[in-house]
């Protein structure tokens, strides 16, 4: 089956700090401790410009919004601020949709969050979108809030968030965890009643419960394939027993994709980045161990470890094989996202274009590859398979 | 000398066990021996067991309850700080209708130990604090505990690192992973912003009127031993016994500790 009718198509890049001496391939963790004299600023400065134009070439390509992420004290991605890049992205462009995903809501003033979203909205005319994450472990670490209560201090924030956007005169919140005596946003968000939310979540069914709670979408993170179906399995019978229907929308596909000539030049140019990003980036060494982060019962299923053994570890063939990657040539790519899409009967399909320490000219070809090659494909095999619909009606 | 074994769970052979609902909260109780009743309080985790307990129980009843959110007592995420350890032990003693008894603690139990002497003083005949936490010392900050590794810890529970490590399970052990995950998530509800303790215990710890055994292992990284004179001036009948040799769990490490602690106890 083709894609779905209005399908929208993103690209996610993660802005991470690609600079660091060799050398550094040997620390246990890239995360929490890592010294910030191993960032050099000017380095930093050159990386934002370059990614913000690549921003601005999303927008050039056709792309319908960029997906963007928040990780602190960590190489792995120059955004502790994403609301910053997302308002220096609003600014370069004028269509292109930013997704925020996102800062966890108990990290900061709930509050001031709303109003930060509120703001870009309005700025931007109604091009946000957000996606709530309850943050990594590795970010409990630098942030002064206890992870035992992160998840009920997370549901808090989220209620004040909502309850901000959507009163239209002052109100007041007093909660457990916080306590604000008039809650009013000035400005309120320009979409209606706010920017569609998606919760961010790795499968755990916990965190679906709160994205069906709350009729929000529910965005994977890069977590395997299995686990993925599992959780949209459980969103949908969930949502339907609260008498609602999944969007196709409300469920992104999220593909790590590289376009080239061919299946082979498209690995060669891409696997040193893939390992990069998952062997060297994303390692957080013992800060992934954090206490009160996940259920004891999660924690036996998962032998003992708190984040994923695979977390900071690369195996291309385990990648390859249960991960939504699709590295290939244009036929290859079009194959797996037209299967996938209709696996997840998903219209929101985000690539993740930049991978780990890839360099401006091979983003600049994948995405070029993808919204003049991989798209209009996609979207040609839907038209076709389309007209002899509509010619027998 | 070293009185550790080679144990994933501790032996409790011997010992009385006993559950009781308290406040809605399970409570487990272990006990041994018979004679006027000691209450330990464990540390912030149960897997050093309670081998030193057998010899106070020569001639004394000693009375081991798990704190709520460890070992074997159930959890409530309603206990979030030192004091409800204190309100929930008021409850507990209530039922086991202690009256007025002696009260020992190590570590983080030391630290609900003391708190308990500050409120409930009349309640105690004496106090054992050993390697305690809980007074928030300037010059002599302890190490914040969820910041160490997990390689590191056994260099800073014990003197001789062997020692520790010959209470900890051979091999990756998922249940001992969970428990030691249950028990630090417990004690982070506690005190995961303010590992140096409580800011305001050194106010109040003159309020402390029990003759008081201060047992600090000379080579405790976990407090260091240079912390113990601002207990000795803060607490008004004190005594300091330095363990020589030891660490930070004195009672697994060194028979001298548990000796000090039973003669006290008995004057």
């Amino acid at each position: 089956m083709p894609i779905l009718p209005s399908t929208e198509f993103l690209v996610a890049h993660y802005m991470p700090y690609t600079e660091l001496p060799p050398e550094e391939a040997s620390r246990e963790s890239l995360w929490v401790d890592i010294p910030n004299s191993l960032f050099d600023p000017r380095k930093g400065h050159a990386l934002y410009g370059r990614y913000f134009h690549e921003a601005v070439l999303a927008e050039k390509l056709g792309f319908d919004g960029i997906c963007i992420n928040e990780h602190h004290a960590t190489a792995s991605s120059m955004m502790p601020v994403p609301s910053l890049i997302a308002a220096t992205i609003f600014a370069q462009t004028s269509k292109l949709k930013v997704c925020v995903m996102g800062t966890p809501p108990n990290m900061d003033s709930p509050n001031r969050l709303a109003e930060t979203y509120a703001m870009l909205d309005v700025m931007s005319g109604g091009r946000l979108e957000i996606a709530i994450p309850l943050g990594t472990p590795m970010e409990y670490w630098v942030n002064p809030v206890a992870p035992a209560t992160a998840r009920k201090r997370h549901r808090e924030a989220i209620d004040i968030i909502l309850k901000a956007w959507t009163s239209r005169e002052a109100t007041s919140h007093d909660g457990e965890f916080f306590h604000y005596k008039y809650l009013n946003v000035w400005p309120r968000p320009y979409q209606d009643p706010h920017p569609p939310i998606f919760i961010v979540g790795s499968g755990s069914l916990e965190t679906v419960d709160l994205a069906v709670e709350y009729g929000f979408g529910y965005a994977s993170t890069f977590s395997p394939i299995a686990k993925q179906l599992q959780a949209l399995d459980y969103f949908r019978k969930k949502t339907t027993a609260a008498g609602r229907t999944v969007q196709p929308n409300m469920f992104p596909l999220t593909v790590m994709t590289y376009v080239a000539e061919t299946d082979e030049q498209a690995l060669a140019e891409f696997e040193a980045h893939a390992k990069y990003y998952f062997d060297f980036l994303l390692r957080p060494g013992e800060f992934a161990n954090l206490p009160g982060y996940i259920a004891l019962d999660e924690l036996r299923k998962r032998g003992g470890h708190v984040l994923p053994k695979s977390h900071g570890k690369f195996d291309w063939n385990d990648l390859q094989d249960f991960y939504r990657v699709a590295v290939g040539s244009v036929e290859t790519v079009t194959n797996k996202i037209e299967k996938w899409a209709e696996e997840v009967g998903s219209s929101r399909i985000i690539f993740e274009a930049h991978t780990g320490d890839m360099p401006h000219w091979k983003l600049a070809k994948n995405m070029t590859l993808l919204a003049e090659k991989v798209v209009p494909e996609l979207k040609r095999r839907r038209d076709i398979s389309q007209v002899p619909a509509e010619a027998a009606e | 000398m070293n009185i550790a074994q080679k144990i994933t769970k501790p032996s409790m052979e011997g010992f009385e066990r006993a559950e009781y609902d308290v406040a809605g909260t399970k409570t487990v109780v272990y006990s041994i021996g018979s004679g006027d009743p000691v209450v330990f309080l464990h540390g912030g985790a149960t897997f050093p067991g309670f081998e030193f307990a057998r010899s106070w129980a020569t001639d004394r009843k000693v009375i081991i309850p798990h704190h709520p959110g460890f070992g074997e007592s159930g959890d409530d995420e309603k206990i979030n700080s030192v004091h409800d350890y204190v309100l929930h032990y008021l409850d507990l003693f209530d039922q086991l209708k202690l009256e007025r008894f002696d009260l020992a603690g190590h570590s983080f139990g030391a630290w609900i130990a003391a708190e308990f002497a500050i409120e409930h003083s009349y309640r105690l005949r004496k106090l054992v604090l050993a390697g305690p936490t809980g007074l928030v010392i300037k010059e002599h900050p302890a190490p914040d505990f969820f910041k160490l590794r997990a390689a590191d810890l056994p260099q800073y529970l014990t003197a001789d690192p062997e020692v520790a490590l010959s209470l900890f399970p051979e091999g990756h052990d998922v249940d001992f992973l969970v428990l030691s995950y249950r028990e630090t998530t417990s004690l982070s509800r506690v005190c995961w912003d303010k590992p140096q303790g409580n800011r305001k215990l050194g106010r109040w710890l003159h309020r402390v009127k029990v003759p008081t055994l201060l047992v600090w292992g000379e080579h405790d990284r976990f407090c260091p031993i240079a912390g113990a004179s601002a207990w000795e001036e803060l607490l008004p009948d004190t005594k300091l016994q330095v363990i020589p040799g030891a660490g930070h769990l004195v009672f697994e490490e060194s028979q001298a500790a548990v000796e000090a602690a039973r003669r006290f106890l008995a004057e």
